[in-house]
């Protein structure tokens, strides 16, 4: 049975890079194929994926230990979820999600795509190399259907630390953004091809590149939720080479958005559009490198093999030296020069086009600057998170400046009456609450009350401009995607300044009653015991959280200790509150008395979950307004 | 013309980056901490239980035994499940495991020395964390095997047993 399910998995992926071979040729050819020809490639090329990634959750699920890869990552004792999500949680099962998901776009490209029939082969010809590439890859270098000799009884478990819900969803969801903008991509080399970058290319890659971005917003939250409530270090965002690599193509995608707008409104900034379009992808090819081969030392790094770094570094120098040498030969005939006044919408997107870089070159530098003096002065640097606050902050305000008035410019000319008339409400109050709540709270200094300010006025001014009341009901305008997604990033920025400003933290000793005071909380250990779960065993111990002398809730951090492999977690125990979270994490105990514990007060930690969903929801009332306007 | 040379400009950054990357890769391979093969670092910091001189680099040039320098914290609960590890390390011929505990307090790591067992020779108190910077540490536990006054290998994270047998284990036999 189970060579039978090896062998099916190889053959369908097989038949996979057989039809990628087929679609790659049918756009070289300049072709009279039709349509029919390449909708049902593409959708063969999905089914034959599909079913191998089918196979491999299935014999996952079973425990098939034949397969090695699931004896090296399962174990029968796991809980089902988690099965499941060990068959994407390594390096083969999630380069096979990797291709079903360029498939999917692939196949969902070719069946919506309203663009003209050239344009549409040449992309779907391109998406195919990708999916040829990536296929040779899992193929040659890391088959995960391959058999052990002997079948063992019982698997080598899946690291606990990625047991957890939000961790089985975050991989497809952060690979779905990812791989989304490899069809950007594709467009952008398909339409340098044909000379057909115009305002109808720009309306077809707007609605992808929205998809995309909502989805890469998405993986990046749920990672970093994760990390929050998983590894007890108590943050949630700790620049983290890998984490850089998501946020490098979130950041580049975001000024994508922005520029193609000016190209589907005005029909200029072709070249730079295009650019971006590669860049972006080509940000999410080099994170994907970074984390696989190995070359940086990190949590999310899948153990190391030199022969697969090699062989993605090559993939990923032959798709950018050839899309990007394309784009050197075409790019410098595509633009089409037009006048705009200073001070229009154009200017403000293209500033803030150029601040997005700006943070993005700071983030890659301080990514890839370690890897460069580990080289070349062979000399190990760590870059911190002070690097990232102090460089990126002062951009921020320039940055929120420019969002604040962009959206009330004109397109192409001067109109500054406009603009005052619409902010100048937001901005008195904005001053005025900011400069009372910073009365009556201390300690904020002159940058936080500045960022906090400028933040609010963006809130207000988006707010106030895009939800209208008329008649005793509420009225949406057409641009309420953009509002809500700029206004998420407002409550983002006040959200990051109030959670750094007035966390408050404290690490101690303690044993059964004893009482732990944290700013306006005292905490009673009240009891610690043991309890046998199904694949771990745990401590528990039990904290009554106390305010004025009345219990407001009971926290239980934990100490896990799972059998298989070997490992000791500790899961944090939070209480959410609406303006503070709660957060204890114990160590292990001391001796029969001790126990050390870790208690956080961390503000508005709600609202940052809130502001990156806000930005999600604000990208998914942009689209929905394109589609039912089209 | 400029603007040409302007367009081939990213094709220039992609290629540069990837001759970096290429060569990352390959010193990936080689060794995963560029004072492999290098002299260890010099140091001489507190005793954790011993108040009387400093442990420093002397004491681990001088003997021809094969030694270990595990860095480690008793907040540190990796460090905990690879303890009993090392209490096996300890007890191989020819080999003297020394540690270095890594910004913590005396009191806490002396309580954990004490309730889990002292595998180590001497242990080294490195309550700032100067002493692990040297030697390029970049998180608690990391092991260091050193050999005549050389580092010869670095392990990062806990050593589990099957490390133990499959790796560190054939290093020693080598040395010998």
């Amino acid at each position: 049975m189970s060579e039978l399910l090896s062998y099916l998995g190889i053959v369908s992926l097989c038949v996979c890079l057989l039809v990628s071979l087929a679609q790659i040729k049918i756009s070289y050819l300049k072709s009279n194929a039709n349509y029919i020809n390449y909708f049902n490639l593409s959708l063969i090329q999905f089914v034959s994926c599909l079913l191998s990634f089918l196979i491999l959750i299935y014999i996952f699920i079973t425990s098939d230990f034949n397969f090695s890869l699931v004896y090296q990552n399962s174990h029968t004792e796991k809980p089902m979820i988690y099965k499941l999500s060990g068959s994407w949680g390594n390096h083969e099962g999630s380069l096979l999600m990797w291709i079903l998901i360029l498939t999917i776009f692939n196949f969902m490209f070719a069946s919506m795509s309203k663009a003209n029939i050239r344009l549409t082969e040449i992309t779907i010809g391109v998406q195919s190399f990708l999916i040829l590439g990536f296929l040779l890859f899992l193929l040659l270098t890391s088959n995960p259907f391959s058999l052990l000799s002997e079948s063992p009884n019982e698997g080598l478990g899946l690291n606990p630390i990625l047991q957890d819900p939000f961790l089985a969803i975050h991989p497809p969801i952060l690979y779905l953004g990812y791989v989304g903008f490899s069809l950007i991509f594709s467009l952008a080399i398909a339409g340098l091809l044909l000379n057909h970058i115009d305002k109808n290319w720009a309306s077809i890659v707007k609605k992808w590149t929205l998809s995309a971005w909502i989805l890469l917003t998405a993986g990046i939250g749920l990672g970093s939720y994760w990390a929050y409530n998983e590894l007890g270090w108590g943050g949630y965002w700790f620049w983290d080479p890998v984490e850089n690599a998501s946020l490098m193509p979130w950041l580049a995608g975001t000024a994508l958005i922005h520029c193609v707008s000016i190209l589907e409104k005005r029909n200029t900034l072709q070249s730079w559009t295009v650019l971006l379009s590669i860049l972006t992808f080509a940000l999410s090819l080099i994170g994907t490198f970074l984390v696989r081969s190995g070359i940086l030392n990190s949590v999310h790094a899948f153990a190391s093999d030199p022969t697969r770094g090699l062989f993605i570094l090559a993939f990923l120098l032959i798709v950018l030296i050839a899309s990007l040498f394309i784009f050197a030969r075409k790019g410098p005939f595509l633009d089409k020069e037009i006048k705009y006044h200073l001070l229009s919408r154009e200017t403000g997107i293209l500033v803030n086009n150029w601040l997005f870089l700006t943070i993005l070159f700071i983030v890659f530098l301080g990514t890839v600057y370690p890897i460069f003096t580990d080289i070349v002065l062979n000399e190990n640097i760590t870059v911190g998170s002070k690097y990232y606050i102090f460089s990126i902050t002062p951009i921020i305000f320039l940055f929120i400046f420019a969002m604040i008035i962009t959206p009330f410019l004109n397109w192409s000319t001067n109109n500054y009456k406009i603009l005052i008339q619409k902010i100048y409400k937001p901005t008195l109050l904005s001053v005025i609450l900011i400069f009372s709540i910073s009365l009556y709270f201390d300690k904020l200094s002159i940058t936080e009350i500045s960022l906090l300010i400028l933040s609010s006025i963006l809130i207000m001014a988006n707010l106030n401009s895009n939800i209208l009341f008329k008649n005793n009901s509420l009225y949406l305008t057409s641009n309420i995607g953009r509002a809500l997604t700029h206004a998420g990033f407002a409550l983002l920025i006040i959200s990051i300044i109030a959670n750094a400003s007035y966390a408050k933290e404290k690490i101690t000793q303690a044993k059964v009653d004893d009482k732990i005071i944290v700013g306006n909380y005292d905490f009673i250990f009240s009891s610690i015991s043991q309890k046998k779960e199904k694949n771990y065993h745990k401590i528990i111990a039990n904290f009554e959280m106390q305010q004025h002398s009345g219990t407001l809730k009971k926290l239980s951090p934990e100490i896990r200790f799972y059998n298989n492999p070997p490992t000791i977690t500790s899961e944090t125990s939070i209480a959410r509150m609406l303006f503070r979270d709660i957060y204890i994490v114990m160590n292990v105990p001391e001796n029969q008395e001790f126990i050390n514990v870790r208690i956080h007060i961390k503000p508005f930690m709600n609202f940052i979950w809130v502001s990156i969903l806000m930005m999600m929801i604000g990208g998914l009332f942009s689209i929905s307004y394109r589609i039912k306007n089209s | 013309m400029i603007r040409k040379i302007l367009f081939y400009s990213p094709l220039s950054i992609i290629v540069l980056l990837g001759i970096l990357f290429y060569y990352s890769l390959n010193s990936g391979t080689k060794s995963n901490s560029p004072l492999i093969g290098k002299e260890i670092p010099e140091f001489s910091i507190e005793r954790l239980l011993n108040d009387n001189d400093q442990f420093t680099s002397k004491d681990l040039t001088s003997s021809e035994n094969i030694n270990f320098i595990n860095v480690w914290a008793s907040w540190c609960i990796p460090c905990r499940a690879e303890h009993n590890v090392l209490e096996l390390l300890s007890k191989i011929d020819n080999v003297d495991l020394y540690g270095i505990n890594h910004k913590d307090t005396k009191k806490n790591a002396t309580n954990f020395i004490n309730t889990l067992g002292n595998p180590f020779r001497e242990i080294g108190f490195d309550s700032d964390g100067r002493t692990s910077i040297e030697w390029g540490v970049f998180g608690v536990p990391e092991t260091f095997i050193v050999h005549r006054g050389k580092i010869i290998y670095k392990h990062i994270g806990p050593i589990h047993i099957s490390e133990l047998e499959d790796t560190i284990i054939p290093i020693i036999k080598d040395l010998n």
